[in-house]
């Protein structure tokens, strides 16, 4: 369960950055986050919801998107999604969905990215 | 007044662990140290086999011993009076690239040549942290059943070694050793995977050449 650690990370990367431009509020946060990442979104969500409690964060839309895997095939050469099954992630990262062929790498899938903040600040801090 | 402002971050956290484990590597390799990452669940036998390759390769090896509560390991390793960091993960369920770049404070790395980093026993959080090691051996066992490979793709997809450990109780505990060693090759077409046993000694030699072919590549 590394969910914590990641969502402490998050938290800490938004703040910082908030803080740097001197927000006044922080109205909304996107986080990318990679089907093969060893994440589950939801728990991320319950966690990042706890840990901004008291923080400039707090009160904050925290939106979460899933970002798709992606695959070069070695075999016919397909550059692109792969198939997915919300509930086999194995399938994914099996097999070429042009092809049918195993030998794969994959190329998207795995972020973990603070994307951006939407924040409130007072008119004329310009130089943050 | 205030004003609403959108500001672009893109700080992926994943690609920042990656940058540290590509830093950790650059540190290896200036000490010329191999370093092997050993993954797998709690009771697969990763200690077990380090603990044999320490007495069996002729190497200087050092370990980096990472758990919760790293003491238990580290003390196994002491034993054969080689460098050992113990790791305390804590709350975490995994070592991570900064974890490891701190434990190399604490080993000397130019009088040793291989480096086995114990990864905490898990086969799903370790998959999102590169160490900046240079191969990834996953340990499984036999006992954990033989459905785990499917269970867990991602780690057997992204292994440079794969060791599937207790063959001898294969029967006793109703495991298709063979049938696990497919569902890997399905996975990860290239990768090397060795049925071992630490009781029969089985396969130890198939994974001391290993380790060197990539040592020496």
């Amino acid at each position: 369960m590394h969910e914590l650690s990641m969502a402490d990370a998050m938290v800490k990367t938004v703040l910082d950055v908030a803080e740097k431009n001197d927000a006044t509020e922080i109205i909304e946060v996107t986080i990318e986050v990679g089907k093969l990442t060893m994440l589950n979104p939801e728990q991320l969500k319950f966690l990042l919801d706890v840990l901004v409690e008291n923080t400039l964060l707090e009160g904050a839309d925290i939106n979460i998107v899933e970002l798709p895997v992606e695959l070069n095939c070695n075999s016919c050469e397909y550059t692109g999604l792969a198939d997915m099954d919300d509930s086999d992630h194995y399938l994914a990262i099996v097999k070429c969905p042009e092809c049918g062929e195993r030998n794969v790498e994959i190329t998207a899938g795995r972020e973990c990215n603070v994307k951006n903040i939407k924040i409130e600040k007072e008119e004329g801090d310009e130089d943050a | 007044m205030h004003k609403i402002a959108d500001i672009e971050i893109q700080h992926d956290i994943m690609v920042a662990n990656r940058k540290l484990a590509d830093r950790n590597q650059k540190i290896l390799d200036d000490s010329d140290v191999f370093s092997v990452d050993v993954l797998g669940a709690i009771g697969s036998g990763k200690t077990s086999l380090i603990e044999t390759l320490i007495q069996k390769m002729d190497h200087k090896i050092g370990v980096i011993a990472g758990d919760v509560i790293s003491k238990f390991d580290a003390g196994r390793f002491e034993k054969y009076n080689i460098p050992v960091v113990g790791l305390n993960t804590g709350k975490e369920c995994h070592l991570d690239a900064h974890l490891v770049e701190h434990a190399f404070g604490d080993l000397p790395l130019e009088s040793i040549d291989l480096l086995f980093i114990e990864n905490v026993g898990n086969l799903i959080c370790p998959v999102d942290f590169d160490l900046g090691s240079h191969i990834r051996m996953v340990v499984i066992s036999v006992s954990e059943g033989d459905d785990t490979v499917e269970k867990h793709p991602l780690i057997f997809k992204e292994a440079d070694l794969v060791v599937i450990n207790k063959v001898d109780i294969a029967d006793a505990v109703g495991a298709d050793q063979d049938k696990m060693v497919s569902d890997v090759k399905e996975l990860n077409p290239t990768v090397k995977v060795i049925k071992s046993s630490l009781k029969t000694g089985q396969g130890l030699d198939e994974i001391i050449s290993s380790i060197e072919g990539f040592m020496n590549r």
